[in-house]
């Protein structure tokens, strides 16, 4: 339920009316009071994920990045809670019929917080800067990779020039990394933009003390927030401080403690004790994009054979072990997509525990003896499982997962060999297609998210190693669906074609979905008004207020 | 490292003389300030080159690209222009080799480079995180002497039950783990108590958590090494002919017998830092302080090798440093090495 939020319209007709039926109607709604909005104040902010290296998320472009710079950076456009795009900066779009032109008109009397004004050579500006391999955009460099030229029409109308038709082109304007950043404030260089970044959000960047806090000051003359707002006008707080605590216990003492009010990343055990006392509300953002789930590679034995990879499957009992690490705060997914997007497909009839099924599938396999060890043995080689775990990239609760995967499968015979590494030693296993099993998350606006998981464009790894098809998907009828999808801006159709690309890739067992990508805050009950954006379920603040000291 | 330490203090029965716990003959020899400043000069250079290359190599060794890591993360995918835009920006498409020889190159002129992932230069970077770190571990020297002394001259007077009660908390506190002491600190002071902050404040209440967690296992190892010397200094000859001159108890142990008890824990105090140094890693990251240990575990997450580099020189500097600090308070408190 993470459209599941405070709402301040109500709230504005009657307080004591509006907090009953808040609470009645969504009891995981923070800041449950009701009221008037108070201006003032200073919100404290625990990110329990790594510090940026760089402010602008136009450069790298990574979900800490997107956290922060949502205070201070907007988009052209947004996603309200039912996946429709809503207008941000840009209040209306138009598409050419043949898909390759589409023309962004921007709202009036918007500047950036440098006095800028917000204009269709800003908007140029800004693709410039994330097409620039020097500004090292990730996420935004591929997100416009079917942009080939851009052109102000006049001082409010930018045109975009596309290779092909993208109909995700939207969707990927609505992401954190691509946000339109003051062209002046672009110009003066990486460095200081990296410091201080400036754009139209309702708050700035003041100051920024590296491995302790951000200070964000509110933006006194802003008048741009997104569609689905609950006001107008400036935001309440009058500062936010933006630390970095990256141990899970202290955040969560610190919260209790009151030295901070809101915290990201909170992990099952807290969640849970959060829950039983009245003074902390949870916020359960999940994020878009892919669900998290094991990726099985079909590129090399023993997972090319789709009997062994369905054996496997069929012999990890993940429901019990979920609900037991978990304790009840993610939900099982069966899917390849997070449950945020509309056209997620279900499939729990593929996935279930069924160990008996899993025996019959190896022996069919030609995977009939076993060694001392009790693990399967064909033709001499145990069935090993080669299954590197990214400890940056997966929180303790789902490593323990893993591990009770690893004994489950063992009875139907799997030898599973889970390797605990650092980042940067993961990406290089997975680049020298060292691995049999792997789980990395993937956060990105819409279902195109299946086209970089599962297209067999993603198997070639870039010079890097890097490749996002870690299930080594390569078929063509899937890779026609994909291209198929990218192309139509008919919504029904584009959701069919991206229903049958799902259940091909469901049904021929190239992944283990396991749950959402968790994504909980806990916010002191002090705090009202605040929710997750349904873009990439990153907090705002625009609309958020503390009691009057 | 630290088992092994302890291990070797562990009192054996039998008595021992107060001499330092490592020895020193050519400070026997020389017994002169500038010469043993000299000889300190020519050694610091070789640690500080030591240093330096094991450091380089050790982390390029680890596998993992720092230009995929500098511009990527979770959930991010990089494209090949970027990376290889980075890698020409870095100098990371040079061979090793080249790049070590800059690297040392740049060292030698006392240029400790430019941040990979920081985008900022490495020597006013680390200039602002050197205070906290330095702070965190001079207090912690402090408060650890502190507590030491007290419970060693407490213990070594107040009989068979103060010395089993005081040598047994020496134990259980210099086996304490950083990690787990922290969590029950907060816990008990800012959970049930809720008198400290369990995150670093402006004010010195958020450094009063952080001070005990790195001074409380120090504690125990210096309080283990000064009651087995104070025990030892108390049946000399030398407490002997002092209370025959009518010293009072307090003199006896406080004046005469302490400074010789002291000398093993002065000479231990270089060790100590260092592992205080090494203990702001855990401390400070659970602690959200900022720092050279949470810059350094950053550092190397992203093999940022300028910082990770920039960082051990200045902890092996901070080293000899403190070694060169307890040899002269050594020759301070111990006439013997003064003496002709």
């Amino acid at each position: 339920m993470h459209s599941c939020i405070h709402s301040h319209r109500s709230a504005a007709i009657g307080a004591v009316l509006a907090a009953g039926l808040l609470l009645t109607s969504c009891a995981a709604s923070p800041g449950a009071g009701g009221g008037t909005p108070v201006k003032g104040g200073t919100l404290t902010y625990a990110s329990g994920d790594a510090e940026p290296t760089c402010l602008d998320p136009h450069v790298g472009g990574n979900y800490p990045q997107a956290l922060v710079s949502t205070q201070y950076l907007e988009s052209l456009v947004s996603r309200d809670g039912n996946g429709a795009i809503i207008p941000w900066l840009a209040k209306s779009w138009t598409e050419s019929p043949d898909g390759l032109a589409w023309e962004f008109t921007l709202k009036d009397g918007v500047t950036f917080t440098d006095g800028t004004p917000l204009d269709a050579a800003a908007v140029q500006a800004n693709v410039a800067h994330l097409q620039d391999p020097k500004t090292g955009s990730s996420t935004g460099y591929l997100a416009l990779a079917k942009v080939t030229s851009t052109e102000a029409v006049s001082a409010k109308v930018v045109r975009f020039t596309l290779s092909a038709p993208d109909s995700a082109l939207l969707e990927s304007l609505t992401q954190p990394w691509l946000a339109i950043e003051s062209p002046t404030g672009l110009a003066r260089g990486m460095d200081e933009n990296c410091a201080a970044p400036v754009g139209t959000g309702p708050f700035k960047v003041e100051s920024w003390q590296k491995q302790d806090s951000v200070v964000l000051v509110r933006n006194a003359t802003y008048t741009s927030p997104p569609a689905d707002a609950d006001h107008t006008g400036p935001a309440y707080l009058a500062r936010i401080v933006w630390r970095f605590i990256p141990d899970s216990a202290s955040r969560f003492a610190a919260l209790q403690a009151g030295d901070v009010d809101v915290i990201d990343n909170a992990q099952p055990d807290t969640i849970v004790q959060a829950e039983k006392g009245d003074s902390i509300t949870h916020l359960d953002a999940p994020r878009p994009g892919a669900s998290n789930r094991i990726e099985l590679n079909s590129s090399r034995p023993p997972f090319n054979d789709p009997r062994v990879r369905e054996a496997f499957i069929r012999s990890a009992n993940v429901d019990d072990a979920v609900t037991s690490l978990f304790q009840g705060t993610a939900k099982r997914s069966y899917s390849t997509l997070s449950s945020v997007e509309a056209t997620a497909v279900q499939r729990p009839d593929l996935f279930g525990y069924d160990a008996k099924a899993a025996d019959k599938l190896l022996d069919s396999a030609g995977w009939t003896a076993r060694d001392a060890a009790g693990f399967r043995v064909k033709d001499g080689v145990r069935l090993t499982v080669q299954f590197p775990v990214s400890t940056n990239q997966s929180i303790p609760a789902e490593r323990s997962l893993f591990e009770q995967i690893q004994a489950t499968a063992k009875k139907t015979g799997f030898d599973v060999v889970l390797t605990p590494m650092d980042l940067a030693s993961w990406y290089t296993a997975l680049g020298e297609n060292g691995y049999d099993a792997v789980s990395a998350p993937y956060s990105k606006v819409g279902p195109d998210v299946l086209r970089i998981l599962f297209d067999s464009a993603g198997i070639v790894p870039a010079p890097s190693g890097y490749f996002a098809n870690h299930a080594q998907v390569n078929d063509p009828e899937v890779d026609a669906l994909l291209t198929e999808a990218a192309a139509v801006t008919d919504a029904d159709k584009r959701a069919g074609l991206y229903t049958q690309v799902q259940n091909r890739v469901l049904e021929g067992f190239y992944i283990l979905p396991l749950y959402d990508q968790q994504n909980h805050y806990l916010l002191s009950s002090r705090v009202s008004g605040a929710r997750a954006m349904p873009t990439v379920s990153t907090p705002t603040f625009y609309d958020a207020w503390l009691p009057a000291e | 490292m630290t088992g092994t330490a302890a291990g070797a203090l562990r009192p054996d029965g039998a008595p021992r003389s107060a001499r330092p716990l490592r020895a020193r003959p050519w400070l026997a020899v020389r017994r002169s300030i500038p010469g043993l400043l000299a000889a300190r000069l020519v050694g610091a250079v070789f640690v500080l080159w030591a240093v330096a290359t094991i450091t380089f190599f050790a982390i390029r060794l680890i596998p993992g690209d720092p230009a995929e890591a500098i511009l990527g993360g979770p959930g991010s995918q990089t494209s090949p222009e970027a990376l290889t835009a980075v890698r020409a920006q870095y100098g990371l498409d040079q061979p090793v080799l080249v790049q070590y020889l800059a690297q040392l190159g740049r060292l030698a002129r006392g240029d400790l480079g430019r941040s990979y992932a920081l985008r900022q230069d490495v020597a006013p970077l680390l200039v602002g995180q050197l205070g906290g770190t330095l702070l965190l571990a001079a207090l912690a020297l402090v408060v650890a002497w502190l507590f030491a002394l007290v419970l060693a001259t407490w213990s070594t007077r107040g009989g068979r039950f103060a010395w089993y009660l005081g040598s047994g908390l020496e134990i259980v506190a210099a086996a304490l783990p950083h990690f787990w002491l922290a969590t029950a600190l907060i816990v008990l002071f800012s959970v049930w108590l809720g008198v400290l902050p369990p995150i670093s404040t402006p004010g010195p209440a958020g450094l009063v958590l952080p001070v005990l967690t790195l001074a409380i296992p120090l504690a125990g190892f210096l309080g283990q090494i000064m009651r087995e010397s104070l025990l030892t200094a108390l049946e000399s000859p030398f407490v002997l002919s002092a209370r025959a001159r009518g010293e009072g108890e307090r003199g006896v142990r406080w004046i005469h017998a302490l400074r010789h008890a002291s000398l093993p824990a002065i000479s231990l105090s270089g060790w100590a830092f260092g592992s205080l140094i090494s203990g702001a890693v855990v401390v400070e990251t659970i602690f959200a302080r900022p720092g050279l240990g949470r810059t350094i575990l950053n550092a190397v997450t992203v093999r940022d090798v300028p910082v990770v580099i920039g960082v051990v020189m200045i902890v092996a500097i901070g080293y000899i440093l403190m070694t060169v600090i307890t040899d002269l308070a050594q020759w301070i408190a111990d006439p013997r090495l003064r003496r002709r």
